[in-house]
């Protein structure tokens, strides 16, 4: 029987993004004859590195993973659809490289079971059940797809700041990226995740236990859609007729020019004007955060070691595995015990709960420490308070752990490799070649 | 021809008031004939023109979203709208903008009634925008920058629906007026600091709100529940724990159910009582989280002056003595003890924004200004409000603030007025300021920093003996600029090791000096720049939280826009303490 000994983690260089291959290496081949099984865990970038840095084109990173995995993948992560997670799809040559690659199994978020959205329009066409998905949490997802819907609108804005159509691209549905994951989940290769699901990774990558801590249905906690209990679907109904409100009136360019003379009136019309890019900016978040709650978190473990990847799940989601941890002593273990961490929604300030931080902060001195994992490209998104990464989170998870960032990769690296001993770890950087 | 002076008025001009129908609470509210309940209330009244637009209050119906502006009519003597059915309230804009302009207003009076003269706004203008649809989003927020208080709405998911405005909600409205009030007393509670700050907004803005409806007697009224025939309830309903169960499942949880991010903060806080250990929790860091601790203080304190009101109604000639059975009181009279309970607690608190520094908030301040107003205006206290006060307050582990005040005419050194024009210190900043020059020594304000008198503003209050009060409040405030490295020499404290040595830090104090009739000063309440445990405390806290401004720098302006700092307050959620 073939053992892991060896835990691989490559992170490449996409600028803003995420894109981690996890490969397993055992001491005997398996009984196809290789003696390596490979996880790729997203693949998106959505800002370009910096100058004077890897180039991270989405086909030069694909033909490295088609080389670093032989021409074989096991297993496809989406954790969720933002761009910098899954743009790498919509680039011909990334695609193409995809299909040959053939992934075994694709896994991504109970939200994104394409039976779910198809039949999912309206409570009234939603399946009482669909893969133990119950009819509100059908809707749930339905509504995030319309609600994406209106934002492509918002895009095509005239009169909007840059930055909020920069921000409505990022919301996109990223159709073509779907489509392509639609295709190579055919064939019973798919499986969408819920909390506490079997995620089947196991039967692919013998020796790997995966728990799936997120995300959470409607059902499981209704927190993650952040919902009025006498409104399930407040929320989420509220935000699409909003950005359909927004997104209508500019297409249909209805703004009646109005004629005021300088005047009190007029000063305060031509101020809210602001008004308006600001509001539109909130509605975008909002659809944000909801996307970034349907991530997968995903807590994996080869053998003695351990790694944590989570996309870019917020507390929201988090929620339902920190309401645990008080009373389930094991689970509160091993997510203190873990060896590598892939930091959170790349470094901002609600994913990378501090419960999590202070189990690190309190783990034992004979434990290997803590490596963190973090591909952002910093000055892309959000300023001060909303910055990311957020720097005194990074000055946190410092003290607990050895923080590697491709976005420190200075000398053209492609990617950054850590490889740990299966049985006990620590991740180590694996240097680059003198 | 006419003897002596004409007192003629238009026909159709109000004078000073007029009876406006407003919704009580919010649409979704009913009362017991089913339809929305309203009140009619007496709101102040200025020459008008369209907009509706008055001397202080300028409704702007814009709709940023989709780009529609509609001019609504002046506000006259007649209320259009005294009858008009529910469909009419709901979906009316004119009846939205009379709703935004009288809760407004009626707030405003509130605080100007309460502090005994006019109140500027914290802009330099004199009418504040309203604007009731200002875009189709679940917010509404005070925007310093545009002069105005934004109301949004929520559409409707299918066509065939009704949108939802948060225009229409009676604490959603007067909690934003409150915010635009509070920037006019103290500009500088929006400068980043320790948390209490950013929570005595909120927090205060939802007390003035919840007072705001209990003040309304119909919603009383509706609370306590049905009457028999002779409009008579069961006395056990009006016991304190009834009171709290009633007043909190039926008015309580009503408010702030227009939104459902941040706003929710009413609500919970009435219904969950804060821990024992608060303090200590971090989610309580979060300014609604925060603020709710004081929401819940000032929701005890109603029930219980309410309660003391009540002990007038309870005993019958010739009948049994209260607490028996079958003993009914008359639900109407009930209700008004309530609105006058609330209404005294309101105007209390309110008395007591005169009385706080001008930097640098915490709990213990608030409790220690309603106090020292309180003392000013009723010596007397023969219901013992403020032994409630203190104890509500004792009871979330809030402790008056003991180092802070100088009640100068009891002092050792009196100050001295060789050469102050009394006059001057009534009215005049720079007067003030060489008054602060004079005497710093005895007042113990170090010059060493900069300096500047804010404000100097007289005020007339009138006492339940019905004899006048008058007083002036000036408040300055004292800056350092400074990099952390001199903090930690100048103080000999350590900073947080995040902090790096050349990180620029901004540092402030300052006080509240209090003059009586004369020009004597009173009372002064200080919060010294050279407090360095607080200002360490201070420097850390941001730090943790990362709220530096653009250029890195701790404690100067934290970057944001100031309007769209509430834009943003009002989104947060009910925070798990788990953000970085």
């Amino acid at each position: 029987m073939s053992t892991p000994i060896r835990v691989r983690v490559r992170m490449y260089q996409v600028g803003f993004g995420d894109c981690f291959l996890v490969s397993v290496e055992y001491d005997a081949p398996l009984p196809d004859g290789r003696d390596t099984r490979h996880i790729l865990i997203d693949f998106g970038t959505s800002h370009s590195p910096r100058e004077g840095m890897a180039r991270g084109r989405m086909g030069d990173v694909a033909a490295l993973i088609e080389e670093h995995t032989g021409g074989e993948l096991d297993v496809l992560v989406v954790t969720h659809r933002h761009r910098d997670h899954l743009r790498g799809f919509e680039v011909d040559a990334g695609a193409a490289i995809m299909k040959r690659l053939a992934p075994k199994l694709v896994v991504r978020s109970w939200t994104e079971d394409p039976e779910l959205s198809e039949t999912a329009n309206g409570p009234a066409a939603a399946p009482d059940e669909t893969a133990g998905v119950s009819r509100a949490s059908a809707r749930y997802a339905a509504l995030l797809a319309e609600a994406q819907e209106q934002v492509a609108g918002l895009a095509t804005l005239v009169g909007l700041d840059d930055e909020v159509r920069a921000a409505a691209e990022d919301q996109l549905k990223n159709a073509e990226a779907v489509a392509l994951l639609n295709e190579l989940s055919r064939d019973g290769r798919g499986r969408y995740l819920h909390a506490g699901m079997d995620s089947g990774l196991a039967d692919v990558v013998p020796g790997l236990e995966a728990t799936v801590l997120g995300p959470p249905t409607v059902d499981q906690d209704p927190r993650v859609a952040r919902q009025r209990e006498e409104d399930p679907e407040y929320w989420l109904t509220a935000l699409g007729a909003s950005l359909r409100v927004v997104g209508s009136a500019a297409q249909a360019d209805a703004r009646s020019p109005i004629t005021h003379g300088p005047g009190p009136v007029r000063w305060l019309i031509d101020r809210l004007a602001n008004q308006r890019s600001r509001s539109a900016a909130r509605l975008v978040r909002d659809l944000d955060d909801a996307l970034n709650n349907t991530s997968v978190i995903l807590l994996l473990k080869v053998g003695g070691v351990s790694l944590l990847f989570s996309g870019d799940a917020q507390i929201e989601n988090w929620r339902h595995t920190l309401d645990q941890l008080g009373d389930d002593a094991d689970l509160r273990d091993r997510l203190a015990k873990i060896d590598l961490y892939k930091v959170g929604h790349h470094g901002s300030r609600n994913a990378t709960p501090r419960s999590l931080h202070a189990l690190w902060k309190a783990r034992a001195a004979d434990l290997p420490r803590l490596a963190a994992v973090m591909s952002t490209r910093q000055g892309v998104h959000g300023r001060n308070d909303n910055a990311v990464p957020q720097q005194h989170l990074v000055a946190a998870l410092r003290e607990v752990a050895d923080l590697y960032s491709t976005d420190d990769l200075d000398g053209g690296e492609e990617y950054l490799e850590l490889v740990a001993d299966a049985a006990r770890g620590p991740f180590r950087i694996v240097p680059p070649p003198a | 021809m006419t003897d002596g002076v004409e007192y003629a008025e238009h026909a159709d001009e109000p004078r000073t008031h007029v009876t406006l129908r407003l919704i009580a609470q919010d649409p979704a509210v009913s009362g017991d004939d089913g339809r929305i309940l309203t009140a009619r209330v007496k709101v102040p009244w200025s020459r008008m023109e369209d907009g509706p637009r008055g001397a202080r209050l300028h409704v702007v119906d814009y709709d940023t979203a989709t780009g529609r502006y509609v001019k609504h009519a002046p506000l006259g003597k007649d209320d259009l709208f005294a009858d008009a059915d529910d469909e009419v309230l709901r979906t009316d804009l004119a009846f939205h903008a009379q709703h935004v302009y009288a809760t407004a207003a009626r707030t405003l009076s509130t605080f100007e009634t309460a502090l005994g003269r006019r109140l500027p706004w914290g802009f330099g203008s004199h009418q504040l925008y309203l604007v009731p649809h200002a875009f189709a989003e679940a917010n509404a927020y005070y925007s310093f920058e545009d002069r105005a208080l934004l109301f949004g709405y929520v559409p409707p998911a299918d066509p065939r629906g009704e949108a939802v405005f948060t225009c229409l909600s009676h604490d959603v409205v007067v909690h934003e007026t409150t915010h635009a009030v509070l920037d006019g007393l103290r500009r500088r509670f929006l400068e980043p600091s320790l948390p209490d700050q950013a929570a005595f907004h909120e927090g205060f803005a939802d007390i003035v709100a919840l007072l705001s409806v209990f003040s309304m007697r119909p919603v009383i009224e509706q609370a306590l529940g049905k009457p028999d025939r002779s409009g008579r309830i069961p006395r056990g309903r009006i016991q304190p724990d009834a009171l709290r169960k009633s007043m909190l499942a039926r008015v309580a949880e009503q408010i702030g159910s227009v939104l459902t991010q941040g706003r929710g903060a009413l609500r919970e806080s009435a219904l969950n009582p804060p821990p024992a250990d608060w303090a200590k929790r971090p989610e309580f860091v979060e300014p609604h989280r925060r603020g709710e601790v004081l929401v819940a203080i000032a929701f005890d304190l109603l029930i219980e002056i309410w309660y003391r009101r009540l002990q007038a109604l309870f005993s019958r000639p010739n009948g049994e003595t209260a607490g028996g059975r079958g003993i009914t009181v008359d639900r109407a009279r009930a209700a008004e003890e309530g609105a006058k309970a609330a209404s005294q607690l309101l105007h209390m608190l309110i008395r007591g924004l005169d009385y706080l520094p001008p930097v640098e908030f915490d709990f213990g301040d608030l409790l220690n200004a309603v106090l020292l107003a309180d003392n000013e205006l009723v010596p007397d206290d023969d219901l013992g409000y403020r032994q409630l006060l203190m104890a509500g307050f004792a009871k979330a582990g809030i402790q008056r603030s003991s180092d802070r005040v100088t009640d100068v005419l009891e002092a050792e050194l009196a100050p001295h007025y060789l050469g102050i024009n009394f006059a001057g210190l009534r009215s005049d900043r720079d007067e003030v300021f060489r008054f602060l020059w004079q005497n710093a020594r005895r007042l113990d304000v170090s010059t060493d920093y900069y300096t500047v008198i804010e404000s100097v503003l007289p005020t007339q209050r009138i006492g339940p003996d019905g004899l006048i009060v008058p007083e002036s409040v000036a408040t300055y405030v004292q800056m350092a600029d400074m990099t952390a490295r001199e903090f930690t020499d100048e103080s000999g404290l350590q900073l947080s090791p995040a902090i790096d040595p050349r990180t620029p830090i901004q540092l402030f104090g300052g006080g509240t000096l209090i003059f009586d009739q004369f020009g004597r000063l009173k009372l002064h309440i200080h919060k010294r720049l050279d407090d360095w445990r607080r200002q360490q405390k201070r420097l850390d806290h941001l730090e943790r939280t990362g709220r530096r401004d653009s250029s890195a720098r701790l404690g100067f302006s934290d970057g944001f826009a100031r309007g769209q700092t509430f834009a943003e307050l009002h989104r947060t959620q009910q925070d798990s303490g788990e953000t970085w």
